[in-house]
């Protein structure tokens, strides 16, 4: 009973409130690829919802002075993926490595790092907020994930989630809200040198208002899609494959 | 109608100092709270337990200067993360923090709009004096209160609920929200006001040790004041 009222009142009332006030922006800009069951699911519409509700005006992540900078950055989780395919191209410094950018793009192609280097570049001092707790602030230049889809003629119509695959492994979903946010880049550079090869070498994604592990390292290739389904298990991510959270602003 | 009004003014405010009757509202929300934070706080632990250091500022990490950890305690970090199912704990944390949330809101709004804050929480002006403070706090420490006698709370009483509802909880929402990059990013305020993400953990931790012996208090007091009588009345409201 509770989760039928919940979900149908959330699932219909939040987002029609929100297309009053984000016009143009669809349903998956408030609920999550797959919706979970109960108690839970309606929490997840929620807690997007309101976020998304807050965030309309598309405001930047908190930047940080140079001096609050942690150098090292700290790793975690893997740190050089042991795939064949990435060793290889490692040992060629990534020079003979082409990013794929396919799907619902006007113009699909592959981009090399020097490409993606060529693109109109940001800089930011941001926050990496590992949802496990720990939290450190680095500078992390890149090509905004905007300007890299416009190298492919831009999204199509059709288009409401960008899927990015790693090289070890993983892959993750990003509506397109979040795609447009002027702070969503793909990093080449930490801390004013070259992204380590323990940070994510050659390119890591960053969403600065989502929790660290939708910041996926070792990028492999881009997509774009009109729905998750049939991806992985078809929950958006691989994250929310293993039951954290898609949407992982919290 | 003046005639009534002043006939039943003071029999309806003798009626409510000296009935211990919880409204439905009040009965509902308190076990939907109880409800409501065991699972925050179970889910808390089990989060904690995965990170278990305490660090001040907007940065912390391993091996980064910290404020408190639970190795220092006996407890290692592999111990820690083996005891803690953080996936567990963050998807019960954020779903009970929303019915904890709207359950709060619906008492608050609800008890604004009857008086009941007004009525039987705010202390009317002579229980606002220090001797009396003095006194209360005096026999608390004996385990006697004497507003149990005609079941009305007393100044102490009255005061630690109005904080707690109106400053603690609300501080305990916000330093949560303010460990959270979506809410952060929309209210970066929220990283001023506690002087970084990681100060915001660490104080929402604290607060939660802070709640945990409230509640101990508060139960302590009820098994003072007749634990099943007690209890009774905050379920069936007599």
């Amino acid at each position: 009973m509770i989760k039928r009222i919940s979900r149908r009142t959330l699932l219909t009332s939040v987002p029609a409130l929100g297309g009053l006030l984000l016009t143009g922006c669809s349903r998956e800009t408030f609920v999550p690829p797959r919706v979970r069951g109960g108690l839970i699911g309606a929490a997840d519409v929620l807690t997007m919802s309101t976020n998304r509700l807050l965030l309309s005006g598309q405001p930047l992540a908190r930047e940080f002075s140079r001096n609050e900078v942690a150098d090292p950055f700290p790793t975690w989780n893997q740190t050089n993926p042991k795939n064949a395919e990435y060793q290889l191209h490692a040992s060629e410094g990534f020079k003979n490595w082409r990013l794929p950018i396919s799907g619902l793009v006007a113009r699909p192609r592959e981009l090399s790092l020097s490409e993606i280097r060529g693109l109109p570049a940001r800089t930011q001092i941001t926050a990496h907020v590992c949802e496990q707790g720990w939290s450190a602030i680095g500078e992390w230049t890149g090509a905004p994930l905007q300007r890299v889809l416009e190298a492919a003629g831009g999204v199509t119509s059709a288009a409401r989630y960008v899927v990015i695959d790693t090289f070890d492994g993983w892959y993750e979903g990003y509506d397109l809200f979040e795609v447009a946010h002027a702070q969503t880049i793909l990093a080449y550079g930490l801390n004013g040198r070259d992204l380590p090869r323990g940070n994510g070498w050659p390119l890591r994604l960053r969403v600065e208002r989502q929790c660290g592990y939708k910041n996926l390292k070792f990028l492999k290739s881009i997509r774009v899609v009109d729905s998750m389904v049939g991806i992985g298990r078809g929950t958006g991510g691989t994250n929310s494959d293993f039951g954290f959270h898609w949407y992982a602003g919290v | 109608m003046d005639v009534n009004a002043s006939i039943s003014e003071p029999l309806r405010s003798a009626a409510q100092t000296s009935s211990t009757a919880h409204s439905y509202n009040v009965r509902i929300c308190h076990w939907i709270n109880v409800v409501a934070c065991v699972y925050l706080l179970w889910s808390g632990v089990h989060i904690f337990l995965d990170f278990p250091e305490l660090y001040w500022g907007n940065t912390g990490y391993r091996g980064y200067p910290a404020a408190f950890r639970l190795a220092d305690w006996g407890l290692s970090w592999d111990e820690a993360g083996a005891l803690g199912d953080r996936r567990w704990g963050r998807n019960y944390h954020f779903t009970v923090a929303w019915v904890f949330l709207i359950n709060g809101l619906i008492y608050v709004v609800w008890n604004l709009y009857s008086k009941h804050f007004r009525d039987r929480m705010w202390p009317a002006r002579e229980e606002r004096t220090l001797a009396r403070v003095r006194a209360e706090l005096r026999d608390h420490l004996r385990w006697r209160s004497r507003s149990h006698a005609n079941g009305s709370y007393d100044t102490l009483q009255k005061a630690s609920y109005l904080i707690l509802i109106f400053v603690f909880v609300p501080l305990m929402i916000l330093t949560g929200v303010a460990q959270s990059p979506g809410f952060t990013a929309a209210m970066p305020w929220l990283l001023d006001l506690f002087g970084g993400r990681q100060s915001a953990r660490t104080l929402h931790t604290i607060g939660t040790v802070a709640l945990v012996l409230f509640v101990v208090v508060h139960v302590s007091e009820v098994a003072a004041a007749g634990f099943f009588g007690k209890v009774r009345s905050m379920v069936i409201g007599k």
